[in-house]
Formats: structure tokens, sequence, C-alpha cells
């Protein structure tokens, strides 16, 4: 064994570092949890002298924490999906075409993570309310004038729930399409041909052999996608107005703008609302991330 | 248990024919082995039988059926890919009865017949592992399990052994053959391996360049090969080429000048003319060391000498590529030393400028 014995110091100090640097990265976290929790939160972080759940009430009770929370909800969810079942079938197609514009279609999808969406609000912005005008031409005699703002309130681009997913959808496709393109790339096509002589139809091919295949990309794809999605705070802040479709971080925003004086306790407990969710995806992903799929191949 | 017939079967990708016109017939029960150097198109070929690559031209019939069109599932062939493709996410039970379970068979059924099966096969103790936990031989029997469940009237194999270690490869090998004697199915299966060719099959189909070069039994192949592709690739090391002209031609034998001098008479070409160019092939098996005393039929310089053991490899110096003699016995030999060496004359072939074998006429 080369191995030295190591000194006190040397573990102390080596310990020490590391303590210190897991406080440095948990500390807003701490800070997030204990001031949610004490009903008197200032902005330093304290022990509390007694501990509530008063602030998640106040979201709940007083503000509009939970239609925030369903809105983000609907949106990110949706978005999510879309982009699953998108680059599922994309990504699949992309990885096993031979087509010539597969490269340049590919890179130039990059393109689009590539630029900020920052720079793009405004065309944007002028793209989504022509499709809304749209949209209003199709609604508008159909739902008459009593039912118009509820139906595009879910149809609607601009303040609407389905011109927001589509747009969150679209940001996160890409880098969604390049996960699950490299990932077929991996899944031999000797499975779907063994199920093809199985005698599988093409949807059992999807469902029993193909899906359960490429759950570990799905899950990596899905998950990164529900996250960019739930912290963006740009698209929802230019595209929402009414206060029926609010989403969680314009809620924190709208709060922390709103009082003349800071109500840190509830602040605290709209973000740890807020993080949740982005913690409960990546548990429920990580079961399939860690998956692998060994065995099947020889050699 | 099936009859296969291709007639002038061709396969093109785009511009490229990677099938030019095969005429193969496969008798019921037979044990049918493609080989071919790498490209030649036996994979291609096995996936034209198995539908799932479409057939450009020409027919392919299955008793007396034709198949062109058939949808792969309705042929009654199953294949063994060569990767196995097990479902990973499935047990080997799961794997074995999938595709039962597709067409909707009842649950007690199919727990029935993966039984059945797996006790033929020896898995009855991995049903519940998932492929992942199994070594490569069960693999291997786990995807002839999901073939043969179906009780299909072919099954395919696709270079089956290839990347298995080689002890495993020769307990495989006995598996398959006793496979094809249990089952009695007709089998086509895929190798470059000459080995595994020679070893297994009724009746082998040499293939180079998309056409069927020679089909014949194994044994046949080795001692009658129709041209010098089959004779060189039949047979290791491979049979020695040398470049040759017909001397003369007296009551029966034909003198054969090779171009680095040294000339042999071989009997029973009648057709020969001299002058005639022909390559003179020799298998290194018939070539061995004349013994002091004996007439040496030809003087060689050794290049390398590789001894086996039981064997010795001799490579020698030609004015062409270099040659080989498998010498049996160990025996030393330094580079550049000159050895003495005895043909079987009888043994000896040879084919004509286009590579066709030209066969001894009745005497
Ligand atoms: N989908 C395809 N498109 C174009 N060319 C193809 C396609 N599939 C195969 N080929 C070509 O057809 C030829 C035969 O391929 P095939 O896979 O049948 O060879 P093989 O004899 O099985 O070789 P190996 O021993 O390496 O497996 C090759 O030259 C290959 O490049
Ligand atoms: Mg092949």
């Amino acid at each position: 064994m080369a191995q030295v014995r190591e000194t006190t110091t040397a573990a102390v100090t080596r310990y020490g570092l590391l303590l210190l640097i897991s406080i440095y990265c948990i500390m807003p976290f701490l800070w997030l949890l204990v001031a949610a929790l004490d009903p008197n939160a200032g902005l330093f972080l304290k022990i509390p002298d007694s501990v509530s759940f008063n602030s998640f009430f106040r979201v709940f009770f007083e503000e509009d924490g939970m239609l925030w929370l369903t809105n983000s909800l609907i949106v990110c969810g949706g978005a999510t999906v879309l982009v699953l079942v998108l680059a599922g079938f994309g990504g699949y197609a992309l990885s096993r075409t031979r087509a010539w514009w597969k490269r340049p279609f590919l890179y130039g999808i990059i393109l689009i993570r590539v630029i900020p969406p920052t720079a793009l609000i405004v065309p944007l912005y002028k793209i989504m309310l022509t499709c809304n005008q749209a949209i209003a031409g199709v609604v508008r005699p159909i739902a008459g004038p009593e039912y118009y703002r509820q139906v595009m309130r879910i149809f609607g681009f601009i303040d609407g729930y389905f011109g927001l997913i589509l747009l969150l959808a679209t940001m996160q496709l890409p880098l969604a399409l390049w996960i699950m393109k490299t990932f077929f790339d991996t899944v031999s096509r000797e499975y779907e041909e063994a199920a093809i002589m199985d005698g599988a139809t093409f949807n059992q091919r999807l469902r029993r052999v193909l899906v359960p295949l490429a759950m570990p990309g799905l899950a990596a794809a899905g998950l990164f996608a529900f996250i960019a999605a739930w912290g963006d705070f740009l698209f929802p802040l230019t595209f929402i107005s009414s206060p029926e479709l609010r989403m969680l971080p314009i809620g924190i925003y709208s709060a922390f703008l709103r009082a003349n004086q800071i109500d840190y306790g509830l602040l605290a407990a709209i973000a740890v609302i807020y993080t949740a969710p982005a913690i409960i995806a990546f548990a429920l992903a990580r079961r399939f991330l860690v998956q692998t799929f060994g065995g099947g191949l020889k050699g | 248990m099936s009859s296969i017939t291709l007639s002038n079967l061709s396969k093109r990708f785009g511009a490229v024919d990677v099938i030019k016109g095969v005429d193969i017939a496969i008798e019921e029960g037979e044990f049918a082995v493609f080989v071919g150097p790498s490209g030649c198109g036996k994979s291609t070929l096995l996936r034209m039988i198995a539908g799932l690559e479409p057939i450009s031209g020409g027919a392919f019939h299955l008793d007396g059926e034709l198949m062109n069109d058939v949808s792969p599932d309705k042929r009654g062939i199953a294949m063994v890919f060569q990767s196995y493709a097990l479902y990973p996410h499935m047990t080997v039970a799961e794997n074995i009865g999938f595709s039962l379970d597709l067409k909707g068979i009842p649950k007690e059924e199919i727990r029935r017949r993966v039984g059945e099966v797996s006790e033929k096969l020896q898995l009855e103790a991995y049903l519940d592992r998932k492929p992942q936990a199994l070594s490569g031989g069960q693999r291997q029997r786990v995807a002839i399990g999901r073939a043969i469940i179906k009780q299909p009237r072919v099954i395919l194999f696709d270079e089956p052994l290839s990347n298995l270690d080689a002890s495993l490869r020769v307990q495989m090998r006995a598996e398959l053959q006793q496979l094809h004697r249990t089952t009695g199915a007709t089998i086509v299966y895929v190798t470059h391996d000459q080995v595994e060719a020679m070893t297994l099959a009724d009746r082998i189909v040499v293939l180079s360049g998309g056409q069927v070069m020679q089909a014949d039994h194994p044994i046949s192949l080795y001692k009658e090969p129709d041209n010098l592709f089959v004779g060189q690739f039949i047979g290791s090391p491979k049979m020695n080429a040398f470049p040759a002209r017909v001397a003369a031609v007296e009551n029966g034998a034909a003198r054969i000048r090779t171009d680095d001098g040294w000339e042999v008479a071989l009997g029973g070409f009648r057709s020969l003319n001299p002058g005639d160019r022909v390559s003179l092939g020799i298998r290194p098996e018939d070539l061995s060391l004349a013994g002091t005393g004996e007439r040496a039929d030809i003087t060689v310089r050794a290049i390398l000498s590789e001894r086996l053991g039981m064997e010795t490899y001799l490579s020698f110096e030609t004015s062409g590529e270099s040659a080989i003699a498998r010498v049996a016995g160990d025996h030393r030999i330094d580079t550049g030393e000159t050895v003495p060496l005895s043909i079987n004359l009888d043994a000896c072939h040879l084919f004509d400028t286009a590579g066709q074998a030209i066969r001894r006429g009745q005497i």
C-alpha cells in the first residue's frame, strides 16, 4: 500500500474546506426554507424564534398562489409533453434518416439556442401577435362575444396558454432533439427488426419496444425541457398579462414589487413552492436516467 | 421445414447493385451456410429472405409459394440477429414469449410454450432474469428460443457466433448442430468464418460481389472448387496460386511450367493446348517436405516458418506473392534456407485466365 497515512491537520483542512464550500452552496436554499417557516423573517439568516406555516397559508389564501402554481404547471407541463412527443419522433427520424440535410438541420436548430431569447423578443412578439389575430378571427365567430375571452385564454397566442406552451416548447425543442437523436443512435436497429419479425405492428413496436428503450433519453430530454421552461421568466412576463394566467415566477416578482415593505417570509414561501416542482421533476426523472439497458446485444 | 428457391434474385440500393441475380435452391431441412468476404451481400440476401429488405428483382419461393411481397411476420421465418437484439427491458420469459403475446395468445398458453422451449434450451433457471444478467452463451440460447417458439418454417442466422470467444464458439457450434437435428428446421446461416461453414453446413453457398460463386457440399467445395475464388476462399491457409503456362501436352499428361521456372506434370487434363496460360492451384497441405533420398518436386527458399507444434507453416519465395506450405510435424527452418518440397500432384488444380476451374477429363 502506497497510501500515505494522512495527518490530522490534512484531514481537518480537507473536510473544513469541503464544509465551507457546501455551506456556501447550500446557504441560499437554507435561507429560503428558514425564512419561509419564520413568522418574523428578515433579510438576514437567523434561527427562527418559532416555526409556523403561516407564510405558506398566506401564499395560498391571501395571494393567488394556487392559481400561479396551476398556471405554471399547465404551461410548463404542456410544453414538456409537446417537446417529448416531437423530440421522440423527431429524434428517431433524425437518427435513422440518411438525408443530406440531416447535419445542416441539426446545426441549424442549435442556432435557436445560441441566440439569446431576449434578442428575439421583439420579432417574436410580432409573430405571436399575428398568430393571435389569426386565431382570434377563428374563435370570435365560433365562441361568440360572451365566451370569447375564456376561449382566447386557452388558445390565444398573446395572453393565452397555447401560445406560451408553443413558444416554450420551441425554445426547448432543439436541445431535446439533439438528446433524442444521439440517444437513438445508440439504440440498435436490430431491436426494431426483431420486433418486426415477431409480428409487432408499428404501434406495438413503438409502445412495447421503442418507448421503453428510449426512456432514459426521454427522461433526460424531458427534465431539461421542464426545468428550463419552469425557470423561464421572460416569456411569461412578455406574453401573459391577465392576472388569471399569471405564473409563479411573475407571482414572486409582483409580490416583491408590490408591498412598500418587503415581506421576506411570504417571498421565501413562494420561492420554496416554486422550487419544489423542479426538484420533484428531477426525482422522477432520476429513476429513468440511471437506468441502463445493457445486455440486449452481444459482446 | 421448407424448401427455399431464389431465382435471379437481385437487390439495388439506389444506383448500387448489391445482389446481382442470384439463383440458390435450399432443400427442406437443409443447413445452408452463406459465406463470402465482407460486403459481398450475405446479410442483405438473408434480410431479403426475412422480408426486412424489399426484393428489387427476381423471385423468392418458400415451399413453392411466392414470398416477394409477403410481410415478414407472415412468412413463417424466424431470425436470430447478429447482435441477438434481446429486448433489454424484458425478462427472458417475456423475450421468448413476445411474439405469442403480440398475437394475443392467452397468458397460460404462452407460459406453457415458453416453458417447453426453455426446457429444451436449458433456460428454465433464468426465465425471470433480464438479458443483462446472462452470459453470452445464454443470450444466444434466448435468441434461439425467441426464434423457435414461433415454430418457424425457416430459421435465419446472421453471424451469431461472431465476437464470441473461441471456446464458447466451439460449444455454440455444437448446440446449433443439435438444434438442427432436433427441430429439423431449414436453416440459413451467414458467416465469414469458413470453419463454421465447413463444420455446420449441408450446403455452402460462396458469395462474392453479390453473385454466387459456387454452392455445394463443403467437401465438394474443398475438393473441386469451380473457380479460383472458391479455391482460395475455402481452406486455411488459402490455396496457393502460381501463374503458369502449359509447356506441353503428351499422352494425356500436361506439363505445366510456372513463371518461377519449375514444372509439374498433371495427368488427365485433355482440353489443354501448349501455350495456354493457367493458374496452378496447390493447397498448402498438398505441399510436404521431401525426405532425404526422396525426389523433390521443387526446391524453395524459406521466408518464414511458423511452428504450431503439430505442424509447421512455411512461407516461401515465388516471383509473385509468397506461397505457403503446411507441413506435418515440427520443423525448425531458418529464413533463407532452401527447402525441398514434394507436391501431391493428384490434388493440384488448374484454373484458366478467367479463374474458372479446368477439370480433369475422363481417362
Ligand atoms: N441500406 C444500404 N444502402 C446502401 N448500401 C447498402 C445498404 N446496406 C448494405 N449496403 C451495401 O451492400 C453491400 C453488402 O452489404 P451486406 O451487409 O449484405 O454485406 P455482408 O456480406 O453481410 O458483409 P459483412 O460480412 O461485413 O457483414 C455492402 O457493400 C454495403 O455497403
Ligand atoms: Mg453482414
